[in-house]
């Protein structure tokens, strides 16, 4: 057997038999929406560890990291600070979310809207921002396993249509079991990815450099000041390392599968423990990917672009035997094809209830189920539609969906801290958000080194905050238990 | 009057963001870190402590 074949077998066993694991543990195949998208509300400390750890760090985490520290140095330690900041705005905002999931039957972000802002509009608006968010967030997971799959294979193949068949068979899966599934697969896939990145960034610093310290060393001699921020408002500087933190810290709970997350927790506290212990684990994994970015740095210098998110894993192929590239590949798999199912079950469980439901079509229990079960399907397609015609704009894209997602947390943390928000205020500040962070991603102006979507988010939250007390009058705003 | 919690809160946030240009720099390297990145990954690691010290003042555990 050939290197490639060796290491592609062992990515395709893993990933088959993850996906066996999640249906067998499943059982019984859900027909209740509360049981299908968000577990029956009933997921422990562990359940929702998998899941909150599953859905936060995908194959553009594991890739990206180790990607920024070789080709940026310093700017990559903010991807470890904004998820520590990420969870402790979590450690009070995700059992607030719960406690209004729970007491009002919530099922998707868009029905947190509704609620707290009785205004069934406003959830319409929000579900089609956040559905047309998703789905390229959805698209750059594929572009993430083709990275992985073309390194496993030694670059041999093209692996378009793997990517196709591995898609539609995680599509099925969530299809048949929906969030309870996707929980259980995760528990292999943060097996898997622990084992890969102690592996990376610990065994590979130690073999080709002795120690951590002399690798720093190393570093610090070839390319003086990589490891410190640039000053003041300078690209990747100072400026934007603070804001960005800030930013994506506040924002890092917003996309719409952390709302289901956040649903199908058995208790408030269940979400306290994971803000508390999550950032730990997500911490050591972030340090040691960022090792393994930096051995890569010197052990195959030269890498631009997408070949730099890919060289820890090129220092894994030349390197190492097939059996171990195949499992590193395996894990980097399960990392883009399990978030990717999260994403499927909120982007579909949405559209489904609130674009498709305020308009009369599958109201009831089961044809709801059905409804998004078959969006599943359809967003999957689109996904690899979309991936397939512009697979160059992916990051782009990105940025958009980050800088768009966190445009919703102005509002949310404002029904819980002030009163006096209306559903005109909300509105309005997310609607000046999200267009600002559109513009503002792709126009590439300077800003003094400040994050675009740092802009946007402030001036959404003067705008909500204007607005609101413009037309406080107009509408008393929904409050629900705070 | 800033309640404790929200103090608390505050402190990790802010070592993590506003507080790290001035300590932006390689020496003294500690554990063979930058004390830069050394400052960033001490401050994700007690974070959790702060949380806690959180949790028992809300008389949650």
């Amino acid at each position: 057997m050939s290197g490639a074949a060796i290491a592609l077998t062992i990515v395709v066993a893993v990933v088959a038999g993850t996906i066996a694991f999640g249906l067998w543990s499943v059982r019984s195949i859900p027909k209740d929406p509360v049981q299908y998208i968000v577990g029956g509300r009933s997921f422990g400390t562990i359940l929702l560890w998998v899941l909150l750890a599953g859905e936060i760090y995908t194959s553009f985490t594991f890739l990206g990291m180790a990607g920024w520290a070789y080709g940026r140095g310093a700017p990559a330690y903010y991807i470890f600070a904004y998820g520590v900041v990420g969870y402790i705005v979590g450690y009070f905002l995700l059992p607030a979310i719960a406690r209004v999931g729970k007491e009002r039957g919530l099922l998707t972000a868009p029905d947190f809207f509704v609620e707290r802002f009785g205004s069934r509009a406003l959830g319409v608006g929000v579900a089609i921002c956040q559905f047309v968010l998703l789905v390229p967030y959805v698209t750059l997971q594929l572009s993430g396993l083709q990275h992985i799959l073309q390194i496993a294979g030694y670059g041999a193949y093209d692996a378009t249509a793997a990517v196709g068949i591995a898609f539609l068979f995680v599509a099925l899966f969530v299809f048949t079991t929906g969030l309870r599934g996707t929980a259980w697969a995760s528990v292999i896939k943060d097996v898997l990815v622990l084992g890969a990145v102690l592996f990376a960034g610990i065994a590979i610093p130690i073999q080709f450099f002795g120690s951590h310290a002399t690798l720093i060393d190393q570093v610090l001699r070839r390319h003086p000041g990589f490891l410190t921020l640039r000053p003041g408002t300078a690209p990747n500087g100072a400026i934007w390392y603070v804001t960005t933190v800030l930013f994506t810290g506040v924002g890092f709970f917003m996309g719409p599968q952390s709302f289901n997350a956040a649903y199908s927790a058995r208790s408030e506290n269940t979400l306290r423990r994971n803000a508390i212990f999550l950032p730990i684990y997500a911490g050591v994994v972030l340090l040691l990917v960022f090792f393994a970015g930096l051995s890569a740095l010197l052990i195959v210098p030269g890498l631009t672009g997408p070949n730099a998110d890919q060289s820890f894993l090129l220092v894994v192929q030349r390197y190492y035997p097939p059996w171990v590239i195949g499992f590193v590949a395996a894990a980097g798999a399960l990392a883009a094809l399990i978030p990717a199912s999260a994403l499927l079950l909120a982007a579909a469980s949405l559209f489904a209830k609130n674009v498709l439901g305020e308009f009369g079509i599958a109201t009831t229990d089961a044809s709801r189920t059905l409804a998004t079960r078959v969006l599943v399907l359809i967003v999957a397609g689109a996904a690899v539609v979309l991936w397939i015609l512009q697979p160059r704009t992916l990051v782009e894209l990105l940025l958009i969906y980050y800088n768009g997602v966190a445009q919703f947390a102005p509002a949310t943390i404002a029904t819980f801290v002030w009163r006096r928000i209306t559903v005109w205020g909300a509105a309005a500040g997310m609607g000046a958000g999200l267009i600002l962070a559109v513009v503002l991603s792709n126009a590439n102006l300077p800003l003094w080194g400040i994050n675009p979507g740092f802009v946007a988010m402030a001036v959404n939250a003067v705008v909500l905050v204007v607005v609101s007390l413009l037309t406080a009058k107009i509408k008393e705003p929904a409050t629900a238990s705070s | 009057m800033v309640s404790l919690r929200a103090t608390l809160a505050a402190i990790p946030i802010a070592a993590l963001s506003v507080a790290v240009p001035l300590v932006n720099q390689v020496e003294p390297r500690v554990f063979g870190l930058p004390f830069v990145m050394f400052w960033i990954v001490a401050w994700g690691f007690a974070a959790p402590v702060f949380l806690w010290a959180i949790g028992r003042l809300e008389r949650r555990w």
